[in-house]
């Protein structure tokens, strides 16, 4: 609902702007950071003892090159119940992979990195997603009245606190569309959300949905502080226009126990997904 | 009862000041009083800072925003001199032996001398006696000879060309005064409050030119009589209309066209003003097979009745609007409506009463089509006041009066549209609060050379109940999280329901303000002020730029009031007969409770305020030079500021540093160097040219410091708040204005004015934003600007 509104916001400021150009301007420099893509996702239909942890470094803001791979880190995820560990190994090419991670849903995890000499620690909890229940197009709906959309329905589960993550790529697609939701307005409802590519008007660089295109869809169920981190981290993705709040440097869950100003960037999380495709008719 | 008490004290103070002044000044010889109204013979218009005075002495006054003037002298022959802004001066020889009620009607000068000079107002001009300082006058002739540039004579952007005046950006409504934010400027249209002051964000203003009679910014030195917005007060005053003749003004342009007819009623006991305008945009867009488009539209109304010599009434009113559809998806309206009705009764030929009752309201609908649900939000007032100006002698004037609003806060409303849709309906909080305020103000000349003005007002505000509010863990609702290092909304941990007839929580200050002036000579003065306000409803807007949909939000349980301290200091001189002027002035304002917006911080639909926000302070200062030229065939000004503007956010009561840290950050108001030049040149009857340049630094804005991978994307990293600029802003606009062949005796006057805004169509950045090529992915920078080179034609015309 917050996205529509924030939406118009920034329609009606591009339909005031009646031109932008790509321009060089000088940025400042910040210190590199660790970043971390601790993102424990267990497909539903799987066993989820497959799991990829990544973690690279941030880089000045305009840099193109340059391998940003994080090597020889220790990484490893507890469960805060049992006691469990499972141990993720180095790949040497910034993945840490496991084979003997046990999923839980509702149950607390840790993972510990040490890097550089510097200890990492985040808690976080394995969060469920409702089904989908319905994935079909059309076009009347969306931004344009005109043009195809994808559309993904599910039963919000009521009287509780829900919070999504959906993750839209067509294939051939640079780029993903990230979108997050909560149900305060729509608690207990059946819930239609929809993905629709808007052409870009300037370049045509980008091309509506077409007949033929393949859509992969993730519907993620997340906890309250990663949909609070996303949302910002999402809100500020493409640009902060007139119209949109003020950006920030989005803070994650992985503190820095050695030294607390030098904190991680990206998000430890752990999720129930629904993983899907559709292809356009 | 309580606000009684809390008035009670004051109120103690008022009355002794008043007594004591009073009595401190007992009338030494026989005196008598002359009053009356100057007003405009060709139609009727009562003239506002019209000068009256008797030769000789050192006695006069300036006319009331009714045109009421009273003067008071020992018993004698006098010669009573008028004068007004490019009005022919009146002498009059009077003997005063008796109290006396005189009116008098003064002529244009050009009209009657077809004189080609033109002569700035006299307020205009630095003006030196009054202690009034930090204050920018534009009578509606003055705005009309600079350059015409979107079509249109425009209020505010004419007011931006004036030093400590500026705009956040194109493609934005409102002003900012001094580093001030756009919710602290208090914008008064016959006394009623508007709350947004644009249309088409920004492209217009919501005054209508022809229906405007004078428009008065009070940049500081706010006087005791207003009261609620801590950085300055917009005064505009509408027209009273032809009470002579009816008449009609109007002009076609290419956006927009409006129309204003205005004439006498019931047998020229009073009279009437109508006036309209339209923008077509829309409809051309349309025509054009366009699915977005844009228009506004606004009503002015004013009329008046003489029930007597000492009684008048006045009604006015003001209805706009603007639209916006996307497509079939979205569409919005948003405006300003007010009504206001006022009585002038003069009690005595010393003592002027104007008692007013106004509504107002803003209000804005957002429907989305594309998820079947209309948002709507507005926020509505009734403001009963009542002023009284007392005419104690020649030296004491007194002015002191009462006033008292109510607020009517509906913060958002959810209305789904379909039974299919998605969203339930809801209803934020409905919000009701009162504010009141007494004061007591004397303009008191000490000497020939020092004159003082003095005042007190104290304002209370009550949060009112008939409705429940959150209760948090440690009563916090804003918590830091030492850990994470980031702002966390609190938890709830009950609610407080309060009933309708208690309030939430009360406030009350005192707000003295002071001023004084020191006349060294006939061409020079000085000039120093101190004035404290407080504000007690804020705009919530976490963005760059404020919008017309956001909220604003009364003070509370969790939301203080901002209380602001304003310092300043002029000095003011006239050069070569008046011919220049150059004002001086260096201020100094704190303002404490500024709310401030955690990272992340949701505004929409939030009925929490509280768990988003933080409350900080700001402060500013300034250096402003004015240098006009008044006289001749050119005339114009160079304004020049040079000013910082600051903010800081501790985190008090929540914990942790604060927002950034605790440190002082930039606000977005901040420009370092702002310089404005207008000038405006008449050749001849014909033709007449003129021209503004404006160059200022750019606006605070935050830029990326970093990226880093993350699901896919590259993710972009902020620097500290406001740590980058955007390039500087500047702009030339240019303007001619031809008027035909016309014999004067003809009634029907017409007039063509071509403008250029931005002639070297510079691409102003609006905002730069950063993001990813969709192809190469690549990070780069896109600027947005919302004017290249705009040009415009418009006819205009009056009969």
């Amino acid at each position: 609902m917050k996205i529509y509104i924030r939406t118009t916001i920034l329609f009606l400021a591009i339909a005031l702007a009646s031109c932008s150009d790509v321009i060089d301007v000088p940025v400042q420099t910040a210190p590199t950071r660790l970043v971390v893509e601790a993102s424990i996702d267990w497909e539903k239909g799987t066993m989820g003892n497959e799991q990829t942890i990544r973690l690279s470094t941030s880089t000045a803001f305009f840099e193109t090159t340059g391998n940003t791979a994080v090597t020889g880190a220790s990484v490893i995820i507890s469960n805060d119940t049992s006691g469990d560990e499972f141990l993720f190994v180095d790949q040497s090419n910034g993945e840490y992979t496991t084979d003997d991670f046990v999923p839980v849903i509702g149950q607390s995890y840790t993972l510990q990195i040490i890097h550089d000499g510097e200890t990492y620690m985040a808690q976080e909890t394995l969060i469920p997603v409702t089904d989908i229940t319905n994935i079909y197009q059309g076009r009347e709906d969306g931004f344009d009245d005109e043009e195809l959309e994808v559309h993904v329905e599910f039963i919000d589960p009521a009287n509780e606190d829900n919070y999504y993550f959906i993750r839209f790529k067509r294939e051939g697609d640079l780029l993903p569309e990230l979108e997050v939701g909560d149900d305060e307005f729509i608690d207990g409802n059946e819930v239609d959300w929809w993905y629709e590519v808007q052409e870009d008007e300037d370049t045509d660089k980008i091309d509506v949905l077409q007949p033929g295109d393949v859509i992969s869809i993730e519907m993620y169920g997340i906890s309250s502080a990663y949909y609070n981190y996303m949302d910002i981290l999402i809100d500020q993705i493409g640009g902060v226009g007139l119209f949109q709040a003020t950006p920030v440097a989005v803070k994650g869950n992985c503190v820095n126990q050695t030294n607390p100003d030098n904190y991680a960037h990206g998000y430890f999380r752990l999720t129930e997904v629904n993983k899907a495709s559709y292809t356009v008719e | 009862m309580r606000i009684q008490t809390d008035f009670r004290k004051p109120l103690v103070f008022g009355l002794w000041l008043v007594t004591f002044l009073f009595t401190s000044m007992a009338i030494a010889q026989t005196s008598y009083t002359l009053n009356g109204t100057i007003s405009d013979k060709s139609n009727g218009e009562t003239l506002f800072g019209a000068s009256v005075f008797l030769k000789g002495t050192t006695i006069g006054v300036v006319t009331n925003e009714y045109g009421f003037y009273s003067i008071t002298a020992p018993e004698g022959d006098y010669t009573l001199n008028i004068s007004y802004v490019g009005f022919s001066e009146v002498n009059q020889e009077i003997t005063l032996d008796s109290n006396q009620k005189l009116d008098f009607e003064i002529s244009e000068f050009s009209t009657e001398l077809e004189e080609v000079v033109v002569t700035a107002d006299e307020p205009e001009r630095a003006i030196l006696r009054k202690p009034e300082m930090s204050v920018a006058k534009m009578n509606i002739a003055t705005v009309k000879q600079m350059p015409v540039v979107l079509g249109e004579v425009d209020i505010l952007k004419s007011l931006q060309m004036l030093p400590g005046v500026t705009n956040n950006g194109e493609g934005t409504g409102g002003f900012h005064v001094r580093g001030g934010a756009g919710d602290q400027n208090l914008v008064l249209l016959d006394e009623a409050i508007i709350y947004n002051t644009s249309h088409m964000f920004g492209f217009f203003s919501v005054f209508n030119a022809d229906a405007i009679k004078d428009v008065k910014l009070y940049k500081g030195g706010i006087p005791a009589r207003f009261g609620g917005r801590v950085s300055s007060v917009l005064d505009v005053r509408q027209k009273d209309g032809n009470s002579k003749r009816f008449a009609a003004t109007g002009g076609i342009g290419i956006i927009s066209s409006r129309i204003a007819v205005e004439g006498p009623l019931f047998k020229e006991k009073g009279s009437f003003l109508l006036a309209g305008r339209r923008s077509y945009a829309d409809i051309l867009l349309k025509a054009a097979g366009e699915d977005n488009s844009v228009s506004f539209y606004d009503l002015n109304l004013k009329a008046n009745y003489n029930l007597d010599q000492n009684n008048k009434l006045f009604l006015s009113g003001y209805f706009g609007r603007d639209a916006f559809e996307l497509g079939e998806s979205f569409s919005s309206s948003y405006g300003n409506s007010t009504g206001n009705l006022r009585w002038n009764h003069i009690f005595n030929e010393r003592l002027f009463s104007n008692l007013s009752a106004v509504v107002s309201k803003y209000d804005y609908d957002l429907g989305i089509t594309a998820a079947e649900f209309d948002w709507v939000s507005s926020i509505s007032n009734y403001n009963l006041k009542y002023d009284l100006k007392y005419y104690f002698s020649n030296n004491f004037k007194l002015d002191f009066g009462a006033s008292s609003i109510y607020y009517d806060f509906d913060p958002g409303q959810i209305k789904p549209t379909s039974e299919t849709s998605a969203v339930n309906p809801m209803t934020l909080d409905r919000k009701k609060a009162l504010e009141s305020g007494l004061y007591v103000n004397a303009e008191h000349k000490l000497t020939d050379k020092l004159t003082t003005q003095y005042g007190l007002r104290y304002s209370a505000f009550s949060r009112l109940g008939g409705q429940a509010m959150v209760d948090y863990a440690n009563n916090q609702p804003v918590v830091y999280n030492p850990v994470l290092g980031i702002y966390e909304r609190g938890i709830p941990v009950g609610e407080t329901n309060y009933e309708k007839g208690d309030a939430i929580k009360r406030f009350g200050n005192l707000e003295p303000r002071v001023s004084l002036a020191y006349q060294f000579n006939e061409v020079s003065s000085f000039k120093a002020g101190f004035s404290r306000v407080a504000q007690y409803i804020h705009l919530l807007s976490n963005t760059a730029s404020a919008t017309p949909l956001d909220v604003w939000t009364p003070s509370g349980k969790y939301v203080a009031p901002q209380l602001s301290n304003q310092y300043a200091i002029g000095y003011f001189r006239n050069f070569k007969d008046m011919v220049y002027s150059m004002e001086v002035e260096a201020y100094y304002k704190n303002t404490d409770n500024r709310i401030d917006y955690i990272d992340g911080s949701d505004l929409i639909g939030q009925n929490t305020i509280e768990t988003e926000i933080l409350n900080g302070e700001s402060r500013a200062y300034g250096l402003e030079v004015l240098l006009r030229k008044n006289e001749g065939k050119f005339t114009g000004w160079i304004a020049y500021t040079l000013s910082k503007s600051e903010q800081r956010t501790p985190g008090g009561n929540a914990g942790g540093l604060g927002i950034n840290d605790g440190e002082w950050y930039n606000t977005p108001y901040d420009r370092t160097h702002d310089i404005s030049i207008s000038g405006a040149y008449k050749l001849n009857d014909k033709w007449s040219f003129g021209t503004n340049l404006v160059f200022q630094t750019g606006r605070p804005v935050t830029y990326p410091n970093e990226q880093y991978e993350y699901e896919g994307i590259s993710v972009a990293s902020y620097a500290p708040r406001n740590s980058d600029r955007l390039p500087a802003y500047h702009r030339l606009d240019l303007s001619v204005n031809y008027k035909p062949n016309r014999k004067p005796e003809k009634r029907f006057k017409g007039e063509w004015v071509l403008g250029i805004y931005n002639a070297y169509n510079r691409k102003n950045a609006a905002s730069i934003s950063f993001g990813q090529n969709f192809e190469t992915g690549a990070n780069e920078a896109t600027r947005t600007a919302i004017f290249g080179i705009v040009p415009s034609l418009t006819y205009n015309f009056k009969f």
